[in-house]
């Protein structure tokens, strides 16, 4: 054939097969094979990752809901302890109130009976005087020999008309 | 590239009086053209042979074939090399793109015609197929050699028959050739049978190529049939890659001719520039454009292609 464009030439077609070969073996060798290797392993890598992520996350929300449930458990242990401690010192202070009220009411009580105790002894006592004064001041003013009988009827009126008296 | 050309083409015309077409004082667009597309055989690089009468020269295609390769080696393990290195292993610029190129071949190309258990086995040779004839339409795109012959022209000044001179005669894309197409063909053509005889045994590959349980004078038709197809179809991918990118060529080749046709027409240099800018220079810059489009098609096709016909012997189910 004479054009040039389709003449058959055996050399280039020789060389045109063993250069490609040779590309072919030294790129597999030295780009091919380890690119495809580190493809592959930066796939499994983010493959990885991903799986991680989506795990830490579920841990996350699980975490989340845990410290969520904890946090409300302490908020109505916190209220119920200070409803409770109020509650004690309200008993308390009534207690002590309560307490207060009786060591006081004892005390007037106590009070009482000794004033009650101390006016009967008084009185007594003003009595007792009274009838010797009024013995004496009987015999000074009689300065006379009564009989015994005149004696003990006179101080026996005496006596109720003291009680009377009083 | 179309300044390149042009400046070429005017060199030609005008600064070879001892060549045939300019001697004869006429402007031959279609040596212009073939010049620029076809090997040149006659000026090898380097003279080898001929063995058993295979003329083994390095002419100006088998020195593109080498470039390529060097080109096509030397990037890409300096890029896979360079991101291997790192110790995070953060793919940047080049290596992001070469990552896409080589996933996109791996996971459109390879798997779905190989399957999961051939995909290692095959996919460094798709992805040499497909990095490979890229690396050689793309350079056919580039003006190197005619940005060359314009520095031999005004300061070199070499010898016609100096090394220099054989690298700037002939066409400078090696997939324009169609030796160079048959060599690829011929490696997808093996690597068939080589995937088939591996999946299957040697034997059972070349049974499986015509369906099992027809009646017995069906094969006589069958048998011829399949067997013209095997070889159908490294001719077919042969044919196609060498006259896509030799068709593109030639086309915008065609269309700057305009500009000496129309010199030498009017007589009038004006008369080319004014072709040459309103008409010639615009189309072929935009059949550039397109030629960009052909070129990742047709290497996208023959590394399909070749996946496909691997993928069919391997999973032959007749």
């Amino acid at each position: 054939m004479d054009n040039p464009l389709v003449q058959v030439n055996p050399g280039l077609f020789f060389w045109t097969i063993l250069t490609f070969l040779a590309l072919l073996a030294l790129l597999t060798k030295y780009a091919w094979k380890p690119l495809l290797k580190a493809l592959e392993e930066r796939r499994a890598t983010i493959e990885k990752s991903v799986e991680d992520a989506k795990r830490a996350t579920a841990e996350l929300q699980q975490v989340q809901v845990e410290s969520a449930r904890l946090l409300a458990l302490a908020r109505s242990e916190a209220s119920g302890i200070v409803t409770r401690s109020r509650a004690d010192a309200d008993r308390f202070g009534e207690e002590m109130r309560a307490k207060a009220r009786d060591e006081a009411a004892a005390i007037v009580k106590n009070a009482e009976k000794e004033i009650h105790l101390e006016t009967a002894r008084a009185l007594a006592q003003i009595r007792t005087e009274a009838v010797e004064l009024s013995l004496s001041i009987a015999t000074k003013l009689l300065r006379r020999n009564i009989s015994a009988g005149d004696n003990e009827a006179l101080i026996n009126e005496a006596i109720g008309q003291f009680k009377s008296v009083q | 590239m179309e300044v390149g050309l042009v400046t070429t083409m005017i060199e030609q015309a005008h600064a070879a009086p001892q060549e045939a077409h300019a001697a004869a004082g006429k402007f031959n667009a279609g040596e212009t053209i073939i010049g620029h597309v076809a090997d040149n055989p006659e000026h090898p690089l380097i003279h080898i042979g001929p063995y058993f009468g295979v003329d083994f020269s390095v002419t100006k295609h088998v020195f593109m074939v080498w470039m390529v390769a060097a080109i096509t080696f030397l990037t890409i393990t300096w890029l896979v090399r360079r991101y291997l290195k790192q110790s995070d292993r953060v793919p940047t610029g080049g290596m992001n793109a070469l990552e896409f190129v080589v996933e996109f071949v791996r996971d459109s190309i390879a798997a779905p015609n190989l399957g999961k258990k051939w995909l290692t086995t095959w996919t460094p040779l798709l992805l040499t197929f497909f990095f490979f004839i890229l690396t050689a339409n793309v350079i056919g795109m580039i003006p190197i050699f005619d940005a060359l012959a314009l520095l031999d022209h005004y300061v070199l000044h070499t010898g016609p028959d100096s090394f220099f001179q054989g690298l700037l005669h002939g066409g400078s894309t090696a997939t324009a050739n169609f030796n160079v197409t048959a060599g690829l063909a011929i490696i997808t053509f093996f690597a068939i049978i080589i995937a088939g005889s591996r999946a299957h045994g040697f034997v059972q590959h070349w049974v499986n190529l015509v369906p099992k349980g027809l009646a017995t004078p069906v094969y006589f038709l069958l048998i011829p049939l399949e067997f013209i197809g095997m070889l159908v179809r490294p001719f077919a991918l042969t044919m196609r890659l060498a006259a896509n990118m030799a068709g593109g060529h030639i086309a915008i080749l065609a269309i700057l001719s305009f500009v000496f046709i129309f010199t030498e027409l009017f007589a009038s240099s004006m008369a080319g520039m004014g072709i040459g800018f309103g008409f010639s220079l615009p189309l072929a810059v935009a059949i550039s454009g397109l030629e960009i489009i052909v070129i990742l098609v047709q290497a996208y096709v023959f590394t399909l292609l070749s996946a496909v016909f691997i993928g069919m012997a391997i999973h032959a189910h007749h």
